[in-house]
Protein backbone atom coordinates (compact mmCIF):
# COMPACT_ATOMS: atom_id res chain seq x y z
CA UNK A 1 0.00 0.00 0.00
CA UNK A 2 1.52 3.35 -0.93
CA UNK A 3 2.22 4.92 2.46
CA UNK A 4 2.98 8.45 1.21
CA UNK A 5 -0.53 8.75 -0.19
CA UNK A 6 -1.98 7.46 3.05
CA UNK A 7 -0.17 10.13 5.02
CA UNK A 8 -1.10 12.87 2.53
CA UNK A 9 -4.72 11.80 2.77
CA UNK A 10 -4.64 11.91 6.55
CA UNK A 11 -2.97 15.31 6.66
CA UNK A 12 -5.37 16.73 4.11
CA UNK A 13 -8.37 15.51 6.02
CA UNK A 14 -6.98 16.91 9.25
CA UNK A 15 -6.03 20.32 7.85
CA UNK A 16 -9.40 20.82 6.25
CA UNK A 17 -11.19 19.75 9.41
CA UNK A 18 -9.32 22.44 11.32
CA UNK A 19 -9.96 25.00 8.57
CA UNK A 20 -13.66 24.30 8.77
CA UNK A 21 -13.64 24.95 12.51
CA UNK A 22 -12.03 28.37 12.18
CA UNK A 23 -14.12 30.91 10.25
CA UNK A 24 -11.33 33.51 10.34
CA UNK A 25 -9.02 31.20 8.48
CA UNK A 26 -10.94 31.70 5.23
CA UNK A 27 -9.55 35.22 4.83
CA UNK A 28 -6.00 33.96 5.27
CA UNK A 29 -6.65 31.06 2.95
CA UNK A 30 -7.97 33.46 0.31
CA UNK A 31 -4.56 35.22 0.28
CA UNK A 32 -3.01 31.96 -0.80
CA UNK A 33 -5.62 31.11 -3.43
CA UNK A 34 -4.00 29.43 -6.43
CA UNK A 35 -0.59 29.10 -4.77
CA UNK A 36 1.44 25.95 -4.35
CA UNK A 37 3.97 25.28 -1.68
CA UNK A 38 6.30 22.37 -1.09
CA UNK A 39 7.70 21.42 2.28
CA UNK A 40 10.47 18.92 2.71
CA UNK A 41 10.70 17.74 6.29
CA UNK A 42 13.98 16.13 7.26
CA UNK A 43 12.09 13.40 9.06
CA UNK A 44 10.12 12.38 5.99
CA UNK A 45 11.38 10.77 2.82
CA UNK A 46 8.82 12.51 0.62
CA UNK A 47 8.11 16.22 0.31
CA UNK A 48 4.57 17.42 0.84
CA UNK A 49 2.99 19.78 -1.68
CA UNK A 50 0.17 22.01 -0.50
CA UNK A 51 -2.22 23.45 -3.07
CA UNK A 52 -4.45 26.26 -1.86
CA UNK A 53 -7.97 26.97 -3.06
CA UNK A 54 -11.17 27.08 -1.05
CA UNK A 55 -9.47 24.29 0.87
CA UNK A 56 -6.05 22.70 1.04
CA UNK A 57 -5.07 19.75 -1.09
CA UNK A 58 -2.01 17.79 -0.07
CA UNK A 59 -0.10 16.09 -2.88
CA UNK A 60 2.98 13.95 -3.06
CA UNK A 61 3.76 15.37 -6.47
CA UNK A 62 7.44 16.22 -6.83
CA UNK A 63 7.36 17.18 -10.45
CA UNK A 64 5.45 20.41 -10.91
CA UNK A 65 6.88 23.84 -10.16
CA UNK A 66 5.72 25.51 -6.95
CA UNK A 67 5.63 29.12 -5.82
CA UNK A 68 7.70 28.39 -2.79
CA UNK A 69 9.73 25.44 -1.51
CA UNK A 70 10.93 25.02 2.05
CA UNK A 71 13.10 22.48 3.77
CA UNK A 72 13.32 22.16 7.52
CA UNK A 73 12.95 19.72 10.37
CA UNK A 74 9.64 18.94 11.97
CA UNK A 75 10.81 20.49 15.24
CA UNK A 76 11.19 23.88 13.56
CA UNK A 77 7.84 23.76 11.89
CA UNK A 78 6.11 25.19 14.92
CA UNK A 79 8.54 28.13 15.10
CA UNK A 80 8.01 28.81 11.44
CA UNK A 81 4.37 29.50 12.08
CA UNK A 82 5.22 33.00 13.19
CA UNK A 83 5.97 34.96 10.00
CA UNK A 84 8.33 37.12 12.04
CA UNK A 85 10.54 34.11 12.74
CA UNK A 86 11.14 33.17 9.14
CA UNK A 87 14.15 35.40 8.49
CA UNK A 88 15.81 34.32 11.72
CA UNK A 89 15.29 30.65 10.89
CA UNK A 90 16.83 31.18 7.48
CA UNK A 91 19.79 33.00 8.99
CA UNK A 92 20.32 30.20 11.51
CA UNK A 93 20.23 27.76 8.58
CA UNK A 94 17.31 25.98 10.14
CA UNK A 95 15.12 26.72 7.18
CA UNK A 96 16.00 26.82 3.52
CA UNK A 97 13.60 28.69 1.33
CA UNK A 98 13.35 28.83 -2.42
CA UNK A 99 10.89 31.03 -4.23
CA UNK A 100 8.31 33.50 -3.13
CA UNK A 101 8.82 34.69 0.44
CA UNK A 102 5.34 36.17 0.51
CA UNK A 103 3.74 32.75 0.01
CA UNK A 104 5.79 31.38 2.88
CA UNK A 105 4.68 34.21 5.12
CA UNK A 106 1.03 33.82 4.21
CA UNK A 107 1.27 30.13 4.89
CA UNK A 108 2.91 30.80 8.25
CA UNK A 109 0.18 33.31 9.05
CA UNK A 110 -2.50 30.80 8.15
CA UNK A 111 -0.91 28.15 10.35
CA UNK A 112 -0.66 30.65 13.17
CA UNK A 113 -4.29 31.57 12.74
CA UNK A 114 -5.23 27.92 12.86
CA UNK A 115 -2.91 27.54 15.81
CA UNK A 116 -1.71 24.20 14.65
CA UNK A 117 0.80 22.40 16.77
CA UNK A 118 2.09 20.16 14.03
CA UNK A 119 3.75 17.52 16.09
CA UNK A 120 0.93 17.34 18.54
CA UNK A 121 -1.41 17.52 15.62
CA UNK A 122 0.17 14.75 13.64
CA UNK A 123 0.10 12.47 16.62
CA UNK A 124 -3.48 13.41 17.41
CA UNK A 125 -4.70 12.72 13.93
CA UNK A 126 -2.64 9.66 13.48
CA UNK A 127 -4.46 8.37 16.52
CA UNK A 128 -7.57 9.01 14.53
CA UNK A 129 -7.04 8.77 10.84
CA UNK A 130 -3.89 6.86 10.12
CA UNK A 131 -4.54 4.36 12.84
CA UNK A 132 -8.01 4.02 11.51
CA UNK A 133 -7.10 3.82 7.86
CA UNK A 134 -3.91 1.84 8.00
CA UNK A 135 -3.05 0.01 11.17
CA UNK A 136 -6.50 -1.15 11.98
CA UNK A 137 -7.39 -1.66 8.35
CA UNK A 138 -4.42 -3.86 7.71
CA UNK A 139 -5.01 -5.87 10.85
CA UNK A 140 -8.60 -6.24 9.85
CA UNK A 141 -7.74 -7.43 6.38
CA UNK A 142 -5.83 -10.26 7.91
CA UNK A 143 -8.70 -11.15 10.19
CA UNK A 144 -11.24 -10.79 7.44
CA UNK A 145 -9.21 -12.78 4.98
CA UNK A 146 -8.95 -15.52 7.54
CA UNK A 147 -12.63 -15.58 8.33
CA UNK A 148 -13.59 -15.42 4.66
CA UNK A 149 -11.45 -18.42 4.01
CA UNK A 150 -12.91 -20.22 6.99
CA UNK A 151 -16.41 -19.43 5.81
CA UNK A 152 -15.61 -20.40 2.28
CA UNK A 153 -14.00 -23.57 3.52
CA UNK A 154 -17.21 -24.37 5.35
CA UNK A 155 -19.38 -23.65 2.34
CA UNK A 156 -17.23 -25.82 0.17
CA UNK A 157 -17.28 -28.62 2.72
CA UNK A 158 -21.02 -28.35 2.96
CA UNK A 159 -21.08 -29.14 -0.70
CA UNK A 160 -22.82 -25.92 -1.63
CA UNK A 161 -19.99 -25.23 -4.02
CA UNK A 162 -18.66 -28.14 -5.95
CA UNK A 163 -16.25 -26.59 -8.41
CA UNK A 164 -12.91 -27.92 -7.47
CA UNK A 165 -10.74 -25.05 -8.63
CA UNK A 166 -12.47 -22.77 -6.16
CA UNK A 167 -10.82 -24.36 -3.16
CA UNK A 168 -7.86 -22.19 -2.22
CA UNK A 169 -4.66 -24.13 -2.05
CA UNK A 170 -3.24 -23.99 1.49
CA UNK A 171 -0.09 -22.50 0.00
CA UNK A 172 -2.12 -19.71 -1.53
CA UNK A 173 -3.55 -18.82 1.83
CA UNK A 174 -0.13 -19.05 3.41
CA UNK A 175 1.30 -16.73 0.77
CA UNK A 176 -1.50 -14.26 1.08
CA UNK A 177 -1.04 -14.17 4.84
CA UNK A 178 2.63 -13.47 4.36
CA UNK A 179 1.80 -10.57 2.08
CA UNK A 180 -0.51 -9.23 4.72
CA UNK A 181 2.13 -9.74 7.38
CA UNK A 182 4.62 -7.76 5.36
CA UNK A 183 2.14 -4.96 5.06
CA UNK A 184 1.51 -5.19 8.76
CA UNK A 185 5.21 -4.96 9.53
CA UNK A 186 5.52 -1.91 7.29
CA UNK A 187 2.65 -0.28 9.06
CA UNK A 188 4.07 -1.14 12.45
CA UNK A 189 7.37 0.51 11.51
CA UNK A 190 5.48 3.55 10.39
CA UNK A 191 3.56 3.59 13.64
CA UNK A 192 6.78 3.33 15.65
CA UNK A 193 8.20 6.26 13.71
CA UNK A 194 5.16 8.33 14.53
CA UNK A 195 5.38 7.37 18.17
CA UNK A 196 8.96 8.57 18.17
CA UNK A 197 7.86 11.90 16.76
CA UNK A 198 5.17 12.08 19.37
CA UNK A 199 7.66 11.44 22.16
CA UNK A 200 9.95 14.12 20.79
CA UNK A 201 7.06 16.56 20.67
CA UNK A 202 6.28 15.98 24.35
CA UNK A 203 9.85 16.74 25.38
CA UNK B 1 -8.47 -8.48 -27.28
CA UNK B 2 -7.39 -7.24 -30.71
CA UNK B 3 -8.85 -10.16 -32.54
CA UNK B 4 -12.29 -9.14 -31.33
CA UNK B 5 -12.30 -6.32 -33.82
CA UNK B 6 -12.62 -8.86 -36.63
CA UNK B 7 -15.92 -10.25 -35.44
CA UNK B 8 -19.24 -8.90 -34.29
CA UNK B 9 -18.90 -10.52 -30.91
CA UNK B 10 -17.34 -9.14 -27.79
CA UNK B 11 -17.08 -10.00 -24.11
CA UNK B 12 -19.60 -9.01 -21.51
CA UNK B 13 -17.81 -10.35 -18.50
CA UNK B 14 -17.40 -14.01 -19.43
CA UNK B 15 -20.40 -14.03 -21.72
CA UNK B 16 -19.87 -13.40 -25.40
CA UNK B 17 -22.42 -10.98 -26.76
CA UNK B 18 -23.05 -8.92 -29.86
CA UNK B 19 -20.95 -5.78 -29.93
CA UNK B 20 -24.02 -3.63 -30.33
CA UNK B 21 -25.62 -4.95 -27.19
CA UNK B 22 -22.57 -4.66 -24.96
CA UNK B 23 -22.85 -0.90 -24.57
CA UNK B 24 -26.43 -1.17 -23.37
CA UNK B 25 -25.64 -4.07 -21.08
CA UNK B 26 -22.80 -2.08 -19.51
CA UNK B 27 -25.16 0.84 -19.17
CA UNK B 28 -27.61 -1.41 -17.35
CA UNK B 29 -24.95 -2.40 -14.88
CA UNK B 30 -24.09 1.17 -14.00
CA UNK B 31 -27.69 2.39 -13.97
CA UNK B 32 -28.43 -0.23 -11.39
CA UNK B 33 -25.51 0.65 -9.13
CA UNK B 34 -25.18 4.42 -9.71
CA UNK B 35 -26.90 5.60 -6.55
CA UNK B 36 -24.86 3.52 -4.18
CA UNK B 37 -21.70 3.45 -6.25
CA UNK B 38 -19.50 5.40 -3.82
CA UNK B 39 -20.56 3.38 -0.83
CA UNK B 40 -19.85 0.17 -2.71
CA UNK B 41 -16.46 1.44 -3.77
CA UNK B 42 -15.53 2.04 -0.18
CA UNK B 43 -16.89 -1.26 1.02
CA UNK B 44 -15.42 -3.43 -1.69
CA UNK B 45 -11.96 -2.00 -1.79
CA UNK B 46 -12.05 -1.40 1.98
CA UNK B 47 -11.27 2.24 1.29
CA UNK B 48 -8.12 1.54 -0.66
CA UNK B 49 -9.52 2.98 -3.89
CA UNK B 50 -9.04 6.42 -2.37
CA UNK B 51 -5.33 5.75 -2.05
CA UNK B 52 -5.16 4.44 -5.65
CA UNK B 53 -6.84 7.63 -6.85
CA UNK B 54 -4.51 9.80 -4.80
CA UNK B 55 -1.57 8.05 -6.38
CA UNK B 56 -3.06 8.76 -9.81
CA UNK B 57 -3.33 12.45 -9.03
CA UNK B 58 0.23 12.53 -7.73
CA UNK B 59 1.36 11.14 -11.09
CA UNK B 60 -0.77 13.52 -13.14
CA UNK B 61 1.52 16.55 -13.17
CA UNK B 62 -1.59 18.69 -13.31
CA UNK B 63 -1.28 22.38 -12.61
CA UNK B 64 -3.15 25.66 -12.70
CA UNK B 65 -4.64 26.46 -16.10
CA UNK B 66 -4.63 22.88 -17.37
CA UNK B 67 -7.51 21.37 -19.28
CA UNK B 68 -8.35 17.93 -17.93
CA UNK B 69 -10.66 15.20 -19.21
CA UNK B 70 -11.83 12.73 -16.55
CA UNK B 71 -13.18 10.04 -18.84
CA UNK B 72 -15.62 7.43 -17.57
CA UNK B 73 -15.49 9.78 -14.62
CA UNK B 74 -18.65 8.37 -13.03
CA UNK B 75 -19.29 9.95 -9.68
CA UNK B 76 -16.48 12.46 -10.06
CA UNK B 77 -13.90 11.58 -7.39
CA UNK B 78 -10.98 12.59 -9.59
CA UNK B 79 -12.78 15.52 -11.22
CA UNK B 80 -13.44 17.13 -7.83
CA UNK B 81 -9.77 17.16 -6.99
CA UNK B 82 -8.72 18.28 -10.46
CA UNK B 83 -11.16 21.16 -10.31
CA UNK B 84 -9.22 22.66 -7.39
CA UNK B 85 -5.82 21.87 -8.85
CA UNK B 86 -6.42 23.54 -12.24
CA UNK B 87 -8.00 26.61 -10.65
CA UNK B 88 -10.26 29.20 -12.26
CA UNK B 89 -8.26 29.42 -15.46
CA UNK B 90 -8.30 25.69 -15.95
CA UNK B 91 -11.12 23.41 -17.03
CA UNK B 92 -12.24 19.93 -16.07
CA UNK B 93 -14.59 17.86 -18.17
CA UNK B 94 -16.29 14.96 -16.50
CA UNK B 95 -17.36 12.63 -19.29
CA UNK B 96 -19.28 9.41 -18.98
CA UNK B 97 -21.41 7.32 -21.29
CA UNK B 98 -24.04 6.89 -18.62
CA UNK B 99 -26.30 9.77 -17.65
CA UNK B 100 -27.24 8.26 -14.26
CA UNK B 101 -23.60 8.19 -13.23
CA UNK B 102 -23.08 11.67 -14.64
CA UNK B 103 -26.04 12.96 -12.67
CA UNK B 104 -24.80 11.44 -9.40
CA UNK B 105 -21.40 13.00 -10.14
CA UNK B 106 -22.84 16.42 -10.89
CA UNK B 107 -24.98 16.44 -7.75
CA UNK B 108 -22.06 15.33 -5.63
CA UNK B 109 -19.70 17.99 -6.96
CA UNK B 110 -22.34 20.71 -6.58
CA UNK B 111 -22.94 19.68 -3.00
CA UNK B 112 -19.24 20.09 -2.40
CA UNK B 113 -19.41 23.60 -3.82
CA UNK B 114 -17.47 22.65 -6.91
CA UNK B 115 -18.88 24.76 -9.74
CA UNK B 116 -17.50 27.02 -12.42
CA UNK B 117 -14.67 25.11 -13.99
CA UNK B 118 -16.29 21.67 -14.32
CA UNK B 119 -18.41 20.66 -17.31
CA UNK B 120 -20.38 17.46 -17.73
CA UNK B 121 -20.49 15.69 -21.05
CA UNK B 122 -22.21 12.45 -21.95
CA UNK B 123 -19.77 10.77 -24.28
CA UNK B 124 -18.55 7.40 -25.47
CA UNK B 125 -14.82 6.91 -25.00
CA UNK B 126 -14.62 5.32 -28.43
CA UNK B 127 -15.58 8.50 -30.27
CA UNK B 128 -14.84 11.49 -28.12
CA UNK B 129 -16.71 14.65 -29.14
CA UNK B 130 -13.73 16.97 -28.65
CA UNK B 131 -11.30 18.70 -31.03
CA UNK B 132 -7.83 17.32 -31.74
CA UNK B 133 -4.98 18.33 -29.40
CA UNK B 134 -7.35 19.67 -26.76
CA UNK B 135 -6.42 18.31 -23.32
CA UNK B 136 -3.30 18.50 -21.15
CA UNK B 137 -4.34 15.42 -19.23
CA UNK B 138 -6.79 12.56 -19.65
CA UNK B 139 -7.59 10.16 -16.85
CA UNK B 140 -9.71 7.05 -17.09
CA UNK B 141 -10.12 5.31 -13.75
CA UNK B 142 -11.78 1.90 -13.64
CA UNK B 143 -13.44 2.70 -16.95
CA UNK B 144 -11.41 1.19 -19.75
CA UNK B 145 -12.39 -2.38 -18.98
CA UNK B 146 -16.03 -1.49 -19.65
CA UNK B 147 -15.31 -0.08 -23.07
CA UNK B 148 -16.20 -2.36 -25.98
CA UNK B 149 -13.43 -1.41 -28.42
CA UNK B 150 -10.48 -0.46 -26.24
CA UNK B 151 -8.10 0.18 -29.13
CA UNK B 152 -10.54 2.59 -30.68
CA UNK B 153 -11.01 4.34 -27.34
CA UNK B 154 -7.27 4.68 -26.75
CA UNK B 155 -6.82 6.10 -30.25
CA UNK B 156 -9.61 8.56 -29.61
CA UNK B 157 -7.93 9.67 -26.37
CA UNK B 158 -4.63 10.05 -28.22
CA UNK B 159 -6.31 12.28 -30.79
CA UNK B 160 -7.82 14.74 -28.28
CA UNK B 161 -4.66 14.95 -26.16
CA UNK B 162 -2.32 17.89 -26.72
CA UNK B 163 1.26 17.18 -27.72
CA UNK B 164 3.11 17.05 -24.40
CA UNK B 165 -0.03 15.84 -22.67
CA UNK B 166 -0.42 12.56 -20.85
CA UNK B 167 -2.92 9.78 -20.37
CA UNK B 168 -3.34 7.95 -17.07
CA UNK B 169 -5.21 4.66 -17.02
CA UNK B 170 -6.08 3.34 -13.56
CA UNK B 171 -7.52 -0.13 -13.85
CA UNK B 172 -7.76 -3.52 -12.23
CA UNK B 173 -4.95 -5.65 -13.52
CA UNK B 174 -3.13 -8.90 -12.97
CA UNK B 175 -1.83 -9.53 -9.43
CA UNK B 176 1.93 -10.08 -9.49
CA UNK B 177 1.89 -13.16 -7.32
CA UNK B 178 -0.06 -16.20 -8.41
CA UNK B 179 -1.19 -16.84 -4.84
CA UNK B 180 -2.47 -13.34 -4.39
CA UNK B 181 -4.22 -13.75 -7.68
CA UNK B 182 -6.06 -16.84 -6.42
CA UNK B 183 -6.99 -15.23 -3.13
CA UNK B 184 -8.22 -12.23 -5.02
CA UNK B 185 -10.28 -14.42 -7.35
CA UNK B 186 -11.97 -15.89 -4.34
CA UNK B 187 -12.66 -12.45 -3.00
CA UNK B 188 -14.05 -11.07 -6.21
CA UNK B 189 -16.15 -14.03 -7.26
CA UNK B 190 -17.58 -14.87 -3.87
CA UNK B 191 -17.39 -11.92 -1.54
CA UNK B 192 -17.97 -9.21 -4.12
CA UNK B 193 -21.28 -10.42 -5.58
CA UNK B 194 -22.55 -11.21 -2.07
CA UNK B 195 -21.84 -7.74 -0.78
CA UNK B 196 -23.35 -6.43 -4.02
CA UNK B 197 -26.48 -8.40 -3.28
CA UNK B 198 -26.64 -7.16 0.32
CA UNK B 199 -26.03 -3.47 -0.34
CA UNK B 200 -27.59 -2.76 -3.70
CA UNK B 201 -29.64 -5.91 -4.09
CA UNK B 202 -27.84 -6.67 -7.30
CA UNK B 203 -25.41 -9.57 -7.28
CA UNK B 204 -25.35 -9.84 -11.07
CA UNK B 205 -23.79 -6.45 -11.61
CA UNK B 206 -21.00 -7.32 -9.27
CA UNK B 207 -20.59 -10.70 -10.87
CA UNK B 208 -20.11 -8.73 -14.10
CA UNK B 209 -17.55 -6.57 -12.31
CA UNK B 210 -15.55 -9.58 -11.21
CA UNK B 211 -15.66 -11.09 -14.69
CA UNK B 212 -14.80 -7.89 -16.50
CA UNK B 213 -11.74 -7.53 -14.28
CA UNK B 214 -10.57 -10.98 -15.35
CA UNK B 215 -11.13 -10.29 -19.03
CA UNK B 216 -9.19 -7.04 -18.96
CA UNK B 217 -5.74 -7.04 -20.60
CA UNK B 218 -2.81 -7.50 -18.21
CA UNK B 219 -0.15 -4.86 -17.57
CA UNK B 220 2.09 -5.55 -20.56
CA UNK B 221 -0.76 -6.07 -22.99
CA UNK B 222 -2.29 -2.74 -22.09
CA UNK B 223 1.12 -1.07 -22.36
CA UNK B 224 1.44 -2.49 -25.87
CA UNK B 225 -2.06 -1.33 -26.80
CA UNK B 226 -1.19 2.20 -25.71
CA UNK B 227 2.00 2.15 -27.73
CA UNK B 228 0.15 0.82 -30.77
CA UNK B 229 -2.06 3.90 -30.97
CA UNK B 230 0.92 6.26 -30.63
CA UNK B 231 1.59 6.82 -26.93
CA UNK B 232 5.25 7.16 -25.99
CA UNK B 233 7.26 6.56 -22.83
CA UNK B 234 4.52 4.24 -21.63
CA UNK B 235 5.15 2.89 -18.13
CA UNK B 236 3.00 1.24 -15.50
CA UNK B 237 3.09 1.04 -11.76
CA UNK B 238 1.52 -1.83 -9.85
CA UNK B 239 -0.51 -0.94 -6.80
CA UNK B 240 -1.55 -3.32 -4.04
CA UNK B 241 0.37 -6.19 -5.56
CA UNK B 242 -0.88 -5.55 -9.09
CA UNK B 243 -4.57 -5.87 -8.20
CA UNK B 244 -4.60 -2.42 -9.73
CA UNK B 245 -2.11 -0.83 -12.11
CA UNK B 246 -1.60 2.75 -13.18
CA UNK B 247 -0.45 3.11 -16.79
CA UNK B 248 0.97 6.37 -18.01
CA UNK B 249 1.74 7.42 -21.57
CA UNK B 250 2.65 10.65 -23.32
CA UNK B 251 1.80 12.17 -26.67
CA UNK B 252 4.68 14.09 -28.21
C1 LIG C 1 -16.39 1.71 -12.41
S1 LIG C 1 -16.96 3.26 -13.00
C2 LIG C 1 -15.62 4.33 -12.62
C3 LIG C 1 -16.03 5.68 -12.16
C4 LIG C 1 -14.92 6.62 -11.66
N1 LIG C 1 -13.93 6.89 -12.70
C5 LIG C 1 -14.26 6.06 -10.43
O1 LIG C 1 -13.10 5.70 -10.51
O2 LIG C 1 -14.90 5.98 -9.39
C6 LIG C 1 -16.92 3.01 -14.71
C7 LIG C 1 -17.61 4.10 -15.51
O3 LIG C 1 -17.32 3.91 -16.90
C8 LIG C 1 -18.44 4.35 -17.64
N2 LIG C 1 -18.32 3.81 -19.01
C9 LIG C 1 -18.51 2.54 -19.42
N3 LIG C 1 -18.31 2.43 -20.75
C10 LIG C 1 -17.99 3.67 -21.19
C11 LIG C 1 -17.67 4.22 -22.48
N4 LIG C 1 -17.65 3.44 -23.58
N5 LIG C 1 -17.40 5.54 -22.57
C12 LIG C 1 -17.42 6.33 -21.48
N6 LIG C 1 -17.70 5.87 -20.24
C13 LIG C 1 -17.99 4.57 -20.09
C14 LIG C 1 -19.60 3.84 -16.82
O4 LIG C 1 -20.79 4.50 -17.12
C15 LIG C 1 -19.11 4.10 -15.40
O5 LIG C 1 -19.54 5.34 -14.92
Amino acid sequence: MPMPQLLAGALELALNKVLALDPNSQKRLAELDGKRMRIKLQEMPWPLTFVFSSRIDVLMDQEQPVDCAMALSLSHLNEMQDPANISALIQDKKLSLNGDMHTAQSFAALMKELDIDWEEHISRYTGDVIAHESVRLVKNIHQRAKSHFLQLGQIIKDGALQEKQLVPHPLAIEDFSQEVNRLRADTARFEARLNQLEQRAKR
Amino acid sequence: MNQQSDTNQTHFGYKTVDKDSKASMVAGVFHSVAAKYDLMNDLLSMGIHRIWKRFTIDCSGVRAGHRVLDLAGGTGDLAAKFSRLVGEKGQVILADINDSMLKVGRDKLRDKGIVGNVDYVQANAECLPFPDNHFDLITIAFGLRNVTDKDKALASMFRVLKPGGRLLVLEFSKPEIEALSKAYDLYSFHVLPKVGQLVVGDAESYQYLAESIRMHPDQDTLKGMMEDVGFEQVTYHNLTGGIVALHRGFKF
